[in-house]
């Protein structure tokens, strides 16, 4: 009797057991494939200022990348080292595609003029200038072009290309209301404005730098409407 | 008469199983009733009645580490415009249980009784999710505090310690960060009570915690998960006191949730 | 049939073992108290006259310190008792812990001069456990001196309100970086988080703009106009503007990420304003955002550094969007109104930003600071001046606010706990504008 009694016991245990041990080794997971890298670049000039007629070295270098472009050269290999002499301010600009995706790089070289390659800005040129380019004026919270604002702006043109030695900064500002930060870049919007509109009218590029000031250089410091329509513009500045 | 003699044996074989069976059980018990004497008895281990600790009371914050604002003061802004905020909803439609008439009985007038129904349908209060401070009304959520009812925490010492005794401001400090870690939006808004919920959980050297288990479901998984995530939210209450020397505490605490 | 009552025993035997730890049993209740604290100030440990004025102003900071901390009830003097303890064998825990006082914290101590040092002890007791009440006892001891004193009761109440808020370091050393223009430009300036020690960091005579301090508290990054418009770095440790790449167009709004390794700001030099992000030297440089924005102020959302908030005028007036740090996931988060200057709390959960919510010349309300949970997008409105109020910075213990606060022609930088109240004007004079919180 305790015989069979002791004989069920460990057949129970025993069954226990067996049905515990039984685990499912867990799955193994599929390693998904790793994403290709992303490319880098850099770029550097030097010397980053010349004057008119010397050369700088630019140098470049990528990785992981496979189309490489410096404008406004054109394509060019991955690493490597060119001599150029530019006639005015430029920005080379390296743009390196591959798999990974797409990485910039810029250099900015400065062309100052010699005291001999261009000459002095006239007075009689300055007041012409100031005679024949004027401000734009823009609504609020805006930076379309007005009607008048686009009108103004193609007779400026039209002077601008008479007077091809003449550089100039358009500046973006904005009225005292509105935050800081975000007046600044209405102010960059503003100024892009005025620059996009006169490069379609065939002004070159190269000849106009823009910057915003936001609402950091008012022109009058009321609070009423006359004041604020006066800040909110893109104001010519000539550079001499 | 073999077999009828093996069925006397069988019979008689099972006095002595039952004897041993009776005696194992019967030690097993009073092991535990001494146990149950001895071990957890003479340390006061009472719930509720013991009034040796202070009353413990948190709320429910949903703000994390935010302190509470004061009653909101209304004023007339007359500059704030009337509108209530963004996503003012509907107040809930009232359902009205249909009025019973009298079945009219031909020849006799019904008699133009309205018997309004006695047991109103349970309608919530509708949602206001309207802008706080200046537009008037209550602060909007998260900021929504509600009191629980009738739950007093009661300070219980089990074991050998005596950490809440010595150290009853670290007792404090948890039961406040973990009121305000826990969120109210994540619990099922369709929930207006619930049963208790317990936690149990280690405070680490460190103030961390660890080991965040549900020891006691209240049913509602949305709560449940809840307090585990306000546990979960929390990096640390503090290093545990200098003067303890254990290496770490071991936490049970209960949620109550009514709407 | 003899080896079954062994087994049992041993099993009794085994759950006897785990009874070793300590237990706390804790529940949920009514209401939300927090800690009434009496701070009766430290006692004089001598009669040496030279302790009166420094006795003073550490009272009041460490007063202020504790108050503004948001997480006290600070018991009001008019009720403490008579006789202030200066060390724990005159403390009566009794007279603090009954009527009239019922305080449920006592900190208090003294302070003592020796040679060019100021040496003080200081307790912090809970007046309703009389077996052990002591929670901290310690000894602080700084340079004799006005400055000395104040950052003496800075680390007393740090002590304190870290032991008792739950491990959230106090900031009470931290630092606000703003924009003043008293010196006649727009320079960079820093003070302590409760407006002491305002001073002057950059002398450009230029327009400088947009402070923000570095994790490590090394670093002020800003924008400065000198040279077109942009981003430059002022190092703390060398007291002068460091190098710093200049890019093409107008660079403005820059934002560490907490790690301090990247940076991310607004940038024209493609034409549009756009969010671009870099390392914190100026390598690497990436574009986030896309299309004619205009995009600008940037900030990372410190816990996770995967995510970022800026302004876009994109649809019109400048709204709050949010986009993955690798430029993926653009959400946009306000829908009206003129919304700027995103703040992004320290735990991640909310953003601080100044909306205006009904915009448009004669319109009613002014511009206020608002907190927007991030997964919930629920709103509540912080500030209710009639003046504009802009550019609000966490603190980093994500309890406090700082922000700027305009009427007219005069701005000045306030402070408020991030329930909207306790506000406090922390500059008075000069016009200051843009505050920015440091991360420790």
């Amino acid at each position: 009797m305790s015989r069979s009694y002791f004989l069920f016991i460990a057949l129970t245990i025993s069954l226990l057991l067996i049905a515990g041990c039984a685990k499912k080794p867990a799955p193994v997971a599929a390693q998904p494939a790793p994403p290709p890298p992303a490319p880098t670049a850099s770029l550097s000039a030097n010397p980053d200022a010349i004057e008119a007629g010397q050369s700088t070295q630019l140098t470049w270098q990528t990785q992981n990348a496979t189309d490489i472009s410096i404008t406004p050269m054109g394509t060019v290999e991955p690493n490597g080292s060119r001599s150029v002499s530019p006639n005015e301010s430029t920005t080379y600009r390296l743009t390196a595609k591959g798999p990974g995706g797409t990485q910039e790089a810029t250099a900015r070289v400065t062309v100052s003029a010699g005291a001999s390659a261009q000459g002095a800005v006239s007075e009689t040129e300055a007041q012409a200038f100031a005679r024949n380019v004027k401000d734009v004026f823009f609504d609020y919270d805006s930076y379309d072009l007005r009607p008048e604002a686009t009108a103004s702006l193609q007779s400026a043109a039209a002077f601008l290309e008479q007077h091809p030695n003449l550089s100039f900064t358009i500046e973006g500002h904005c009225d005292e209301r509105g935050s800081t930060d975000y007046n600044l870049a209405l102010g960059d919007k503003r100024a892009s404005a005025v620059q996009d509109a006169l490069v379609k009218d065939g002004v070159k590029g190269t000849r106009v730098r823009t910057i915003s000031y936001g609402k950091e250089k008012p022109f009058c410091a009321e609070s009423n409407e006359q004041c604020w329509q006066q800040n909110r513009r893109g104001h010519f500045v000539l550079q001499r | 008469m073999a077999t009828s003699r093996n069925i006397f044996f069988e019979r008689a074989e099972w006095r002595r199983p039952l004897a041993w069976s009776a005696v194992l059980h019967g030690s097993f018990f009073l092991a535990l009733f001494l146990y149950a004497v001895f071990v957890h008895a003479p340390a006061g281990d009472t719930w509720g009645a013991d009034d040796t600790g202070s009353a413990m009371s948190a709320t429910l914050i949903s703000r994390v580490s935010i302190p509470l604002p004061p009653n909101p003061v209304q004023t007339e802004n007359v500059l704030a415009d009337q509108s209530q905020g963004l996503s003012k909803s509907q107040p809930k439609a009232v359902e009205e249980s249909p009025q019973a008439l009298p079945i009219p009985r031909l020849g006799k007038k019904p008699k133009p009784q309205l018997r309004t129904s006695k047991a109103q349908p349970h309608t919530p209060p509708p949602e206001d999710n309207t802008v706080p401070y200046g537009e008037g009304g209550p602060a909007a959520i998260p900021y929504s505090t509600f009191t629980l009812q009738s739950m007093q925490g009661g300070l219980n010492l089990g074991g050998t310690g005596d950490f809440g005794r010595l150290y009853g401001w670290y007792v404090d400090v948890v039961r406040r960060t973990i009121s305000q870690n826990w969120l109210q939006y994540e619990i099922d808004p369709g929930i207006y009570s619930a049963h208790r919920v317990y936690l149990t959980f280690d405070i680490l050297r460190d103030g961390s915690p660890a080991n965040v288990q549900i020891e006691q479901s209240s049913g509602v998984p949305s709560l449940d998960q809840s307090a585990v995530r306000a546990l979960q939210r929390i990096d640390s209450f503090g290093p545990l006191p200098a003067g303890y020397r254990g290496n770490r505490v071991s936490v049970e605490f209960w949620f109550d949730y009514k709407r | 049939m003899k080896r079954t009552p062994f087994i049992f025993s041993i099993l009794v035997f085994a759950s006897l073992a785990d009874a070793q730890q300590d237990w706390i049993r804790t529940g949920t209740g009514l209401g939300v108290e927090k800690v009434r604290l009496a701070a009766p100030g430290l006692k004089p440990a001598n009669a040496d006259p030279a302790l009166g004025p420094l006795l003073q102003t550490f009272n009041t900071t460490f007063w202020n310190d504790l108050d503004n901390a948001g997480i006290f009830e600070m018991v009001s003097k008019s009720f403490y008792p008579l006789q202030t303890p200066g060390s724990p064998p005159e403390m009566r825990l009794a007279s603090w812990a009954n009527d009239p006082a019922n305080a449920g914290m006592v900190a208090f101590g003294n302070l003592a001069l020796q040679g060019q040092q100021c040496v003080m002890l200081g307790w912090l007791f809970d007046v309703k456990n009389s077996g052990s009440p002591q929670v901290l006892g310690k000894t602080y001891s700084d340079a004799a001196g006005d400055d000395g004193a104040r950052h003496l009761a800075h680390r007393f109440a740090n002590d304190i309100i870290y032991r008792l808020g739950g491990a959230i370091n106090g900031i009470t050393l931290s630092q606000i970086a703003f924009i003043s223009s008293r010196s006649g430009h727009k320079e960079l300036w820093l003070m302590d988080y409760d407006g002491a020690a305002q001073h002057q960091l950059t002398r450009l005579n230029s327009i400088s703009l947009s402070p923000r301090i570095s994790p490590d508290g090394d670093r002020i990054a800003f924008v400065n106009f000198g040279k077109g418009v942009q981003l430059a770095m002022f190092s703390v440790e060398l007291n002068r503007t460091v190098a710093f790449p200049s890019f093409g167009g107008t660079n403005v709004t820059p934002a560490w990420s907490s790690d301090g390794r990247k940076l991310a700001f607004s940038s024209s030099m493609r034409g549009n304003p756009n969010i671009y992000v870099s390392d914190a030297s100026g390598a690497n440089l990436r574009r986030i955002t896309e299309g004619p924005g205009p995009d600008v102020s940037p900030v990372w959302n410190p816990k996770t550094n995967s995510q970022i908030a800026f302004v876009s005028g994109r649809s019109g007036l400048p709204q709050v969007y949010i986009i993955d740090a690798d430029g993926a996931n653009l959400q946009r988060m306000t829908d009206t109104g003129y919304a700027v200057s995103p703040s992004w709390s320290p735990n991640g959960q909310f953003l601080a930003f100044a909306w205006r919510r009904n915009y448009g010349p004669g319109a009613p309300g002014g511009q206020d600071i608002y907190i927007m949970d991030v997964a919930t997008r629920q709103w509540v409105q912080l500030t209710h001046d009639s003046g504009l109020n802009d550019f609000p910075s966490w603190s980093p213990d994500g309890r406090h606010i700082v922000y700027e606060s305009r009427h007219g022609a005069r701005s000045e930088i306030w402070s408020m706990l991030a329930d909207g109240s306790k506000a406090r004007a922390l500059t008075s004079s000069g016009n200051n504008s843009q505050p920015n919180w440091s991360f420790k």
